[in-house]
């Protein structure tokens, strides 16, 4: 065996060992940290495919932005974090039914797929022509994701709104000292 | 001249002739000097914490008209081997219900995060590990491992300072990224390519920096990068007088040693990364190549500490504000003036 | 013996919640109730860089936005009340000086005032002249470790040294008078401990021309610095009426406008022959009452101050100091309260005498501790949310001693 094939041995185990932690663990912000690293082992993939530019941008995009994001998130979000959570529920045999089907379909199409081998050699600096494909070519794509992207984050920030709701206090904020209870009898 | 590139290349050609004299293949050649050259770049980074730490004190103290170290070697040089070794030997303390195995790894996230930077920074003629085609993408994506490391140190403490600490610093640094990017980006149009090697050597000449071109971008680029390596005026997820140490409340001796390490290391990066993208990387005339590089650099890293050592810190939310609305539209009015400025004067 | 169980029992007093709380939670829907959140408590200090000592302060938060403040004091309670009840009034001069450490000669010269003023003494004029120029430069001195430490507070590290370096020199003309940096016992009842040494005017001559033109270096270092503005000048905001309701006294005080100051409303000693200033906020990059608006009456103040010091060491008189130091004092029966202004506020006595060689009660009133009970009230009135720094500028902005607030 070659050192490519052991590095993609090596990166793939990773990948999906930290994927299964992804779903198993307990803790969500352990999962968390688990998806980055299973992130960063795609990125490591990248790499040995000789894709650089993508494995940085794996890297910058979904580790540095979407990742942290989530971590963010999990942090504010009331509570979630000192919880442990099943992350299973009750409809155990329809969601392995889904993910079979999905696996089938996966597979299906990995062997239906002529993978053509190129024997060009790799082009030098692919930021460059990625770059001028996506404002020639691609502009279009490209701007409807962005759009797409847009809505969301409007449509996050108006879920993440309810002005309507009020919050009440659920507790005294400061519960009389005992002494002052004695004392008040 | 004291060039450093023949031995470079001479240590390279050793071991490639050891190597291959044992028997093994190219592949195993190149990762023995990649493991050689890691380990230079290591050691080399440790000495350049030693002094800046020590130069960081030394420069304080002449701020605040008072000495400094001075009891330890000729003018305190040697004190922070001192202050190294102890906290070597300091207990490393995990306070109870800590997250252990998050807050095992943080230090060594952001420790290695901030080293990783170093595989593609042009330390002079021929003195670069790898001269990636995406170099500076790379330096962009590596740096983010930092923060994850920060937030990872504040979540997994149990302490509400170091929590907040850590929010305060995966806020800023996002927001500080993005104006960051912009202005790397305006450089990047002009130079054409991410390589720092090739954009090191389109600045060959005075005139040829691209600080000329981009001053703007170059404050930007400042004020951000600043921001991204927590210091004064932006030091918030640290700030003592509100959040006690931040993130590293919690933590003591050698792993308390390496944010710190990790602290100036980005600091001595964000001085690096200005030195080659906008004061011409290496290049210079008559000293050596690697003597300009931290010439530039260190002067680089002079004007951070003046900042520290002049302004108060700003609020967490003034911070926000002036990273999205100020920062943000200049760096997108500079990307449109870099375009139209090579539009109108390139063929 | 007596009989300990047909000894009264102490009073019951009925605690009513509103006693014990300070007006919490604040309304939320102010500015934060759109977002559904939760809120939790922080317990800022005892042992906190920026709380100036033992001061805990209870902060309900929600996010990073401060919904109330409230302190609990009472970390540094050393007795002195009790302790002077049982202290003949020569030996209760130095226990003052342990109530504000930085500026024990003003606490000395409050406690001397009132029991003079209880016994009817007349001090020489000599003294009466040294009494105001050392406590003058006590006030310089106070202030510019209110300044240092509030350039702390927001985070720049150099002013506090600048501010230190200067502040030696006037604990250097301390020690040569008096013996002692910090804990002076100099102003004793009816005089003083001893008489100016040799050269002491011309070095303090000196020193205030040297301090002077300092002023408009800590200026250009802090008090104009942009940054410095933006974080202080809109940030806890004392109204003047909020202020006055409170019995907030001092710089805290005038910086929120008020034109109070007992040296010129209520002369004591002899500050009603000085040319001097009154400085006051003025609003000048915010609100009036901000924390800019209460730095900035410091700085002034200490102008002013050297101003005080000059025109009093150029009418210094000749004189012996100890001439009407009384044997034992022993006060007639009666009572007096006699205030001061010293650099953090009014400060008073409240002495009671029931003939004898001991008070039969001596009551300080603590300027630092009227200041700490206005902070909620600044949180309620804030305009914009305040966060954790504002607290922090806040708290360094009223420059409270812990060892005052809990005596």
């Amino acid at each position: 065996m070659d050192t490519i094939s052991l590095a993609f041995y090596a990166l793939a185990f990773l990948i999906i060992a930290a994927a299964i932690f992804v779903v198993t663990s307990k803790n969500i912000f352990h999962s968390a940290i688990y998806l980055i690293l299973a992130l960063f082992g795609v990125a490591g993939i990248y790499v040995l495919l000789q894709a650089p530019f993508l494995a940085a941008a794996q890297v910058l995009i979904y580790v540095g932005a979407v990742s942290m994001l989530m971590i963010f998130a999990i942090m504010l979000t009331a509570r979630i974090a000192d919880q442990t959570i099943r992350h299973t529920n009750e409809q155990v045999p329809t969601g392995l039914l889904v993910s079979l089907g999905l696996l089938a379909v996966i597979v299906y199409s990995l062997w239906q797929t002529p993978f053509a081998i190129s024997s060009d050699p790799m082009p030098e600096g692919a930021g460059g022509t990625l770059g001028k494909l996506l404002l020639t070519q691609f502009a279009l794509p490209f701007e409807i994701v962005s759009v797409l992207l847009l809505g969301a984050l409007i449509g996050a920030v108006v879920i993440a709104k309810k002005d309507s709701v009020r919050r009440e206090p659920e507790a005294p904020m400061t519960p009389l000292p005992k002494s002052a209870e004695k004392v008040a009898g | 001249m004291l060039e450093l590139d023949k031995l470079v290349k001479l240590v390279g050609d050793g071991i490639e002739a050891v190597v291959t004299a044992l028997g093994l293949g190219p592949t195993w050649v190149t990762l023995v000097q990649l493991i050689v050259a890691a380990l230079v770049v290591v050691v080399f980074a440790a000495l350049v914490v030693l002094f800046l730490v020590w130069w960081e004190r030394k420069v304080s103290a002449r701020f605040q008209m008072r000495l400094g170290p001075m009891r330890v070697g000729w003018h305190g040089t040697i004190q922070t081997i001192a202050d190294a070794l102890k906290l070597l030997q300091k207990e490393l303390i995990t306070p109870a219900n800590v997250d252990r195995g998050i807050y095992f790894w943080a230090p060594v996230v952001t420790f290695v995060a901030a080293m990783a930077v170093y595989v593609t920074v042009p330390f002079g003629k021929g003195l670069i590990v790898r001269d990636l085609n995406i170099g500076i993408l790379y330096i962009l994506s590596i740096t983010t491992f930092t923060v994850i490391g920060l937030l990872m140190a504040g979540w997994s403490s149990n302490n509400k300072y170091a929590l907040l600490g850590g929010f305060r610093s995966a806020a800023q640094v996002v927001s500080y990224e993005v104006p960051m990017a912009l202005a790397i980006v305006a450089v990047v149009m002009l130079t054409q390519t991410l390589s720092m090697g090739e954009i090191v050597s389109q600045q060959a000449k005075f005139y040829q920096w691209y600080i000329w071109r981009q001053p703007l971008g170059f404050l930007i680029y400042l004020v951000a990068a600043t921001a991204e390596c927590n210091r004064t005026p932006f030091d918030l997820p640290e700030a003592d007088s509100e959040l006690v140490a931040g993130f590293v409340t919690e933590y003591s001796g050698m792993k308390f040693a390496m944010f710190f390490l990790a602290e100036f290391l980005n600091m001595f990066t964000v001085a690096a990364i200005a030195t080659t993208l906008f004061f011409g990387g290496w290049n210079g005339p008559f000293l050596p190549s690697w003597m300009w590089f931290l010439i530039k650099t260190l002067a680089g890293v002079f004007v951070l500490m003046w900042f520290r050592w002049t302004y108060p810190r700003l609020r967490v939310d003034q911070l926000m504000s002036f990273a999205w609305k100020f920062l943000l539209p200049l760096a997108f009015i500079n990307i449109v003036l870099t375009g139209l400025g090579i539009y109108i004067f390139r063929p | 013996m007596p009989d300990v169980f047909a000894l009264q029992a102490p009073p019951r007093y009925e605690i009513e919640d509103d006693d014990l709380l300070i007006n919490i939670p604040a309304p939320p829907e102010k500015y934060s109730g759109a977002y559904l959140t939760e809120t939790y408590k922080v317990n800022m200090g005892p042992q906190h860089p920026s709380t100036h000592g033992v001061l805990r302060l209870e902060l309900t938060m929600d996010g990073e936005v401060v919904l109330s403040i409230r302190p609990h004091i009472g970390y540094l309670h050393r007795c002195f009340e009790k302790h002077a009840e049982n202290l003949p009034y020569a030996g209760i001069v130095p226990y003052t000086d342990r109530m504000d450490y930085l500026a024990g000669l003003s606490q000395n010269m409050s406690f001397a005032v009132a029991v003079e003023r209880l016994m009817g003494i007349k001090v020489p004029e000599r003294v009466e002249y040294i009494r105001v120029i050392i406590c003058e430069l006590q006030r310089i001195a106070s202030h510019l470790v209110a300044f240092g430490t509030y350039g702390l507070d927001m985070g720049a590290f150099t002013p506090f040294l600048w501010a230190f370096r200067d502040r030696e020199m006037i604990l250097d003309l301390f020690e040569w008078l008096t013996g002692a940096r910090l804990l002076y016992n100099y102003i004793w009842v009816g005089g003083l401990a001893r008489d100016l040494p040799e050269g002491w005017v011309a070095k303090t001559r000196e020193f205030l021309d040297y301090f002077e033109p300092k002023i408009n270096d800590f200026n250009d270092l802090l008090s104009y610095n942009h940054i410095f503005i933006t974080r202080t000048a809109n940030v806890g905001i004392l109204p003047p009426e909020v202020a006055i309701s409170y019995g907030v006294t001092g710089p805290n005080l005038r910086g929120s406008g008020v034109d109070w100051d007992l040296r010129r409303d209520d002369p004591y000693s002899i500050y009603d022959r000085f040319k001097w200033n009154v400085a006051l906020g003025k609003g000048r990059f915010g609100p009036i009452g901000s924390c800019w608006d209460r730095y900035w009456v410091r700085i002034e103040e200490m102008a002013e101050s050297v101003k005080i010091c000059r025109q009093a060491l150029e009418g210094l008189p000749e004189g012996d100091v100890h001439e009407t130091i009384p044997r034992k004092a022993r006060p007639p029966k009666g009572d007096v309260y006699a205030r001061t202004e010293s650099p953090r506020g009014e400060l008073g006595y409240y002495v009671i005498s029931d003939g004898s060689d001991v008070p039969l009660r001596c009551k300080a009133r603590s300027p630092c501790f009227t200041a700490i009970s206005s902070l909620n009230a600044v949180v309620q009135h804030a305009k914009k949310p305040m966060l954790i720094a504002d607290v922090v500028a806040t708290v360094a902005s009223y420059d409270i001693v812990l060892g005052e607030v809990d005596r």
